[in-house]
């Protein structure tokens, strides 16, 4: 038991990246939009716990809140709105679906050939390690929300403050698109 | 222990997934979700590399892309909203406003 465990421990990333992988595969291919919704709920959990795994703790809690707290919702609201099941659908997928499949094909193919050497040659044994003289500030949580809280509000401040401005604008733009004509 | 390649392998198949879902649907929300999964994927990445450099700064920009992913759905949703309300309906087949 503790062995598995201790396996499950070693293996969370990808575990939980190739569920990630299922929900959007998942999301992709329901038919209704409310299964899409879910299934997209279930990547982005999949995704915060593959974050948690990387030892990124604040940005994997922040996604769950900014996701499944937020824009899930959003999308729920939105879907229940637009009242989908009113017209009837030809067809869930576009008309050039084939030569689309056919285009991801060929790109994927392209790309596992193109770097082949890298994924599955001598260099896929190298582990992903911290820079030991850095590794203190990223490994516990506490000290990752500091860490990144440190390098959020001084080398990215600027960046940070445009954020604020974008989501203000966001926020009237929303607010204006979707307002009623009369008003 | 987490190998860095495996990290970039299956953000590489979690952005696939994305431009197929955006190319292959027609439901506009269904699209807006699958550019959601392509800016996650990205994500990803940045934390990967993050870790594997040991330098905080891919998971600040991570945050910051995490913003703006947000105000993406919300100017997005509003804009399906106002298509429903103009022409009734949420396929991209059906929107041709532009071609008169």
């Amino acid at each position: 038991m503790e062995h598995l465990l201790a396996t499950i421990g070693r293996n969370m990333f990808a575990i939980f990246g190739v569920l990630a992988l299922c929900g959007a595969a998942f999301m992709v291919a329901a038919k209704s939009a409310v299964h899409s919704v879910l299934g997209f709920l279930f990547t982005m959990l999949c995704i915060a716990g593959c974050f948690l795994a990387l030892e990124a703790e604040f940005l994997g809690m922040a996604q769950i809140l900014v996701y499944a707290g937020g824009i899930v919702v959003l999308f729920l609201f939105v879907v229940m709105l637009v009242e989908l099941s009113k017209y009837k659908e030809k067809a869930i997928f576009q008309l050039q679906t084939r030569s689309a499949v056919i285009a991801v094909l060929i790109g994927a193919v392209a790309f596992l050939v193109a770097f082949r050497d890298i994924f599955f040659g001598n260099a896929s044994s190298e582990a992903l390690v911290l820079r030991p003289e850095l590794a203190k500030g990223l490994n516990v949580a506490a000290e990752n929300a500091q860490a990144v809280s440190r390098g959020l509000f001084s080398d990215y401040l600027l960046p940070f403050e445009i954020l604020s401005v974008i989501l203000l604008v966001a926020l009237v733009g929303a607010v204006v698109l979707a307002k009623t004509e009369r008003v | 222990m987490v190998n860095l390649n495996a990290v970039l392998l299956i953000s590489f198949l979690l952005f696939s997934i994305g431009i197929a879902g955006v190319l292959i649907r027609r439901n506009a929300l269904v699209i807006l979700m699958c550019v959601e999964l392509m800016l996650n994927a990205a994500n990803l990445n940045f934390i990967a590399f993050a870790r594997h450099s040991g330098s905080v700064s891919g998971q600040a920009f991570a945050l910051l892309v995490m913003g703006f992913a947000a105000a993406e759905v919300a100017v997005g949703l509003a804009l399906v909203v106002a298509l429903y309300r103009k022409r009734d309906t949420v396929q991209v087949d059906d929107i041709n406003l532009l071609k008169g």
